[in-house]
């Protein structure tokens, strides 16, 4: 360790003599090898907490009505879920820079090219956090929308004044929901968006801004800024280590990053974000890989949640699981409050007073949820802001080859 | 309205539903004392109602009911008829207020009344009391809008006049090698002016005062009707919509990380001033008044007061905050000190009011990140200043400086050391516990100010100490000894007059001063010593043959010519400096020369004297006038 300039060229010539595939390392290379497995092994192991489903009754469809009132495991992209990823995502941050420790004596050239690369990663992170709280904060909007539906319906006798303000509630609720307006433009054949987009068009009047869900939540990073296009600028220059380097310092730092990215992809997946394109482009994990095989795996599912959203309603950000749940239940109540004629029979009330239960408990779940999920956020931002100062301190002290 | 016109039927039981109502009202009214005033209000109403529909119900059946029902009529034509209207009702006058909220109680009358009655009602009632409740949710969605409308139509703006930013102030341009900041940098104090400007616009109303009773009307009938959700997202998104707007007149931009990261030294720097000006007069100013009107429309309920004014801050705040934590992201750059140094010391101004907008759990997570940006920028902003030295120290010339004047280093640094007095609080508060080599390490009898031995003070002298180091650095570059007293002179002149001539003076102390002055009249008599002590060796004769005396007068002349050739190029830009450079080498070359004529002209014979003593005496006046091109020894005769 205290010698860095003889251990610089002992490093040199190992690149070259690993070019020969000749296995020839000294200690320190050992120990550089040991602690990327060891890293390997923890993002692997990791990763693969989120994925596994102990419960039976619990299938691929966690949006079902099953998974709606406490589950045992939590399902994919809901709150808890959610709250987990970023705890993962914390403890291999740690383990990195624990990696990245006992590599920087070492410094090569090739880590000279990614450490800024990353440091660049980390920089879009940043404003994806700071666009991923504000897009809490549009659910925390649509919360509020389902709880004055929520008080409307809990009316009894339940007449029609409750039920306009109910419907009221809803009409902004799902246009929230789905994102934007443009939205249900495109899907102009059904007569259910329709419907909603002239209920919403009468009530609101004489509003100047637009209350609709995420309307008010406009530009919060900058002009022109776009979450889907940060992270295909993350993912773009991502290239797994090959060779002699998949072994070396690189690979970590490749794993790091890969992790990062998969993290904020799925963060934008679930919040709604400020972004210009709708779909989100899977990264290119390589599935071979221990370490990213349970992170491939919660791609697909993640995916495949997609698809079946824009098969629904024109895709878009927003499948954190209370939302597509709030969004079902909505979808129903909206219904019944269409139908509605005064005055209800005890059957119908008894029906719709379960539904609104069931939206209650969301919106009890997610205020709790949401100021935690925003604070955790806001945390892994912070650890952001730290690593990359301490990668950039690294770059600073390290002697130029 | 059709079901509506059909007759209510007339039925026995109703006084005794009249006076189960009455009951529950009183009931209602005696139990609880935390009603609302709104509420209790109604609650009145409706009682004296009861009663007079009580007492005519006994004396003659129907009327009471007829009466109901025509009160309830006209009360939804009132609601209805403002539906669709779009100016404010506010605007129709007070009647007409009074009128629509009079309507509102008649509706919510019935529908308490209706509430009271035990469950078997006849159809005919349930149906007025759904109408009821549609005319309700009609009445409160008109409010709604009047209460957009009325914000927005009264809203009053902190004049942007008095918050633009202040631009007298020359920036510090971006220069790696120390070049730009010259003597020409004014440092005016108008940080002090600002805070004028801020105090007296401190208690602005953002909404005009005369309107605010209706609103409070509005929220607490809504709040009565438990419309307050609605009420809330209402008052929200006009608030925040006009304080976006607010941020767009006072320019503010929003910038992501990535933007703060790659931007031009300049931009940041007219960013950064801005975000120090407009941090100030959000927390000060903006958000003080907003706080002030959501606790005069909602202090009633204090704790929606607090969650409204939090949602209504929180996304411009956070963008502010997003900047700061941008910025400490850049490098250390010591031209960016100034700069990080506004931003450090408004974030630890505005703490207390930061702490006072946001005092309970709810808005904690704002006011740690305030506390948390200003530690950072505290950090950062130590760390840049400390990095000013090693810049300095770093410093490397490899050729000597063109004509011994004053080199832009030492102008650099100087013209910077002056904009830092303004700082002296906080950068005392900054360095307190930082260590650093001071040239005056004990208070010794000459200075008696406390400022000299602060630690801001120690810190600038120990920078101007790493100055003094690479000055002597560059000083050894020169092959002329003479001209090496000349550069160090002039520099260490520049130094004195720059720390004598600000507040600077009272941090380096005099002692301080008196050193640096006998260091640079050290280098004047190194100058004289080594530029003319040879020379005038040459007119000290002993006896001197005719032709010795000749070859003496020769060689003066041409030592005089060499030295004229050079230090007419040499530079003194302080022009007392170089008068009194002038007088002391004439008063030493001239005497000395007017003695050896004196004594030996006649033997010498005059043709073969080059220069007469007035000659020499003008030629001198040459020297140090840094002139660009060698100059001809005849032109010179020009004073």
């Amino acid at each position: 360790m205290a010698r860095p300039t003889e251990f610089q060229g002992s490093f040199l010539s190992r690149i070259s003599i690993r070019r020969n595939q000749i296995v020839s390392m000294d200690v320190n290379h050992e120990h550089e090898l040991e602690e990327l497995e060891y890293f390997q092994k923890h993002v692997a192991e990791r990763f693969s907490e989120l994925i596994t489903s102990p419960s039976p009754h619990h299938s691929s469809s966690s949006l079902s009505d099953a998974a709606a009132v406490s589950h045992p495991s939590d399902p994919i992209l809901s709150i808890p879920w959610l709250q987990n990823l970023l705890d993962v995502f914390m403890s291999c941050e740690a383990e990195f820079k624990a990696v990245l420790s006992t590599t920087q004596i070492s410094k090569s050239q090739s880590l000279e090219r990614v450490l800024p690369e990353m440091l660049d990663r980390i920089l879009k992170a940043l404003d994806l956090c700071n666009a991923v709280v504000n897009g809490i904060d549009s659910v925390r909007q649509s919360r509020r929308l389902a709880e004055i539906a929520v008080t409307a319906l809990k009316q009894r006798p339940l007449c029609d004044g409750s039920v306009r303000r109910a419907k009221r509630a809803l009409t902004s609720l799902l246009i929230g929901l789905n994102a934007d307006e443009r939205r249900d433009r495109n899907s102009g054949g059904s007569g259910s968006s329709n419907q909603r987009r002239t209920t919403s068009r009468s009530w609101s009047f004489g509003t100047r801004s637009n209350v609709t869900g995420g309307g008010s939540y406009g530009q919060v990073v900058s002009k022109n800024w776009s979450a889907t296009k940060q992270i295909q600028a993350m993912v773009a220059n991502l290239v797994l280590p090959r060779g002699a380097e998949a072994s070396g310092p690189v690979m970590p730092v490749y794993i790091m990053s890969s992790v990062m990215v998969l993290v904020m992809w799925v963060l934008v997946a679930a919040v709604p974000c400020q972004t210009s394109s709708i779909l989100v482009a899977p990264l290119p994990l390589p599935k071979h890989q221990s370490w990213a095989s349970a992170a491939v795996n919660i791609q697909e599912r993640i995916g495949e949640e997609m698809k079946r959203k824009e098969k629904r309603c024109g895709g878009g950000g927003g499948l954190m699981e209370e939302m597509q749940r709030m969004e079902k239940i909505g979808l129903s109540l909206m219904e019944f409050a269409e139908r509605f004629r005064y005055p209800a029979d005890e059957e119908e009330e008894a029906e719709v007073a379960e539904k609104v239960d069931e939206m209650e408990e969301i919106c009890r779940g997610l205020e709790v949820g949401l100021e935690d999920l925003q604070r955790q956020v806001r945390q892994v931002f912070h650890r952001l802001v730290r690593s990359r100062i301490e990668i950039v301190s690294v770059l600073d002290q390290a002697p130029a080859i | 309205m059709a079901e509506f016109d059909t007759k209510l039927p007339v039925s026995g039981e109703k006084n005794h539903v009249f006076e189960a109502c009455h009951h529950v009202v009183k009931a209602l009214r005696a139990s609880d004392n935390n009603l609302d005033a709104n509420l209790r209000k109604l609650l009145s109403d409706l009682e004296s109602h009861l009663l007079t529909f009580g007492i005519a119900d006994t004396k003659v059946e129907d009327a009471g009911f007829s009466e109901i029902k025509e009160r309830f009529k006209e009360a939804v034509k009132i609601i209805r008829s403002w539906e669709t209207n779009h100016s404010t009702i506010l605007e129709a006058g007070l009647s007409e207020v009074n009128q629509f909220f009079q309507a509102l109680y008649d509706v919510q009358s019935v529908l308490v009344g209706f509430k009271a009655l035990p469950i078997k009602t006849n159809q005919k009632e349930k149906d007025v009391y759904n109408q009821a409740t549609v005319a309700l949710d009609i009445a409160m969605l008109r409010l709604e809008k009047e209460l957009r409308d009325v914000l927005h139509q009264h809203k009053q703006h902190v004049q942007p006049e008095y918050l633009a930013v202040s631009s007298r102030r020359k920036d510090i341009v971006y220069d790696e090698s120390f070049v730009s900041l010259d003597d020409e940098v004014v440092v005016e104090a108008s940080s002090h002016e600002d805070d004028q400007q801020i105090s007296d616009f401190s208690n602005s109303d953002l909404v005009d005062p005369s309107v605010i009773p209706h609103i409070k009307a509005i929220a607490n009938v809504m709040f009565a009707c438990e419309y307050d959700q609605a009420f809330c997202e209402a008052f929200i998104s006009v608030q925040r919509e006009a304080l976006d707007e607010y941020m767009v007149t006072l320019e503010m931009e929003r910038f992501s990380f990535v933007d703060v990261l790659k931007m031009e030294w300049e931009d940041l720097n007219g960013a950064m001033r801005k975000w120090t000006r407009v941090i100030k007069i959000i927390t000060q100013v903006y958000l003080a008044s907003e706080k002030q009107l959501c606790g005069q429309i909602l202090g009633d309920f204090e704790s929606i007061s607090t969650a409204c004014l939090i949602e209504i801050s929180k996304d411009t705040v956070l963008s502010l905050l997003n900047f700061g934590e941008a910025v400490v992201l850049r490098s250390r750059k010591p031209e960016m000190l100034e700069r990080f140094l506004s931003m450090y010391e408004v974030s630890a101004e505005i703490l207390v009011d930061v702490d006072n907008l946001f005092p309970d759990e709810t808005g904690s997570f704002l006011r740690i990140a305030f506390h948390d940006l200003s530690k950072k920028l505290a950090d950062h902003t130590t760390a840049t200043f400390l990095k000013f030295k090693d810049a300095i120290a770093s410093d490397e010339s490899a050729r000597p400086f063109h004509g011994g004047g004053i080199h832009h280093l030492t102008r650099y640094v100087m013209n910077y050391l002056k904009l830092l007095p303004e700082y002296t609080d906080t950068l005392n508060s900054l360095l307190q516990n930082i260590h650093v080599d001071d040239s005056i390490p004990e208070k010794t009898g000459e200075d008696v100010l406390p400022s000299t031995f602060s630690p801001m003070a120690r810190h600038l002298r120990s920078i101007v100490t790493t100055l003094e180091s690479s000055l002597e650095r560059k000083a050894q570059l020169y092959a002329d000894e003479a001209l090496k007293s000349i550069f160090l002179m002039n520099n260490f002149r520049y130094m004195v007059q720059k720390v004598k001539g600000s507040e600077l003076r009272h941090l380096f102390g005099d002692e301080w001063i008196r050193k640096h002055i006998a260091s640079y009249q050290r280098n004047v008599t190194n100058y004289e010593r080594s530029s003319w002590s040879s020379i005038l060796a040459l007119l000290t004769e002993k006896n001197d043959s005719v032709r010795t005396l000749r070859e003496r007068c020769k060689l003066f002349s041409l030592a005089f010519d060499d030295v004229y050739k050079n230090q007419t190029h040499w530079s003194v830009p302080d022009p007392e400096l170089r008068d009194d450079l002038h007088i002391s080498t004439s008063v030493k070359v001239v005497q000395s020369y007017r003695g050896f004529l004196g004594r030996n002209a006649v033997r010498i014979g005059e043709k073969h004297i080059r220069y007469t003593c007035e000659d020499i005496e003008n030629m001198l006046l040459d020297l140090f006038e840094c002139s660009p091109s060698p100059r001809s020894l005849l032109s010179s005769r020009r004073r």
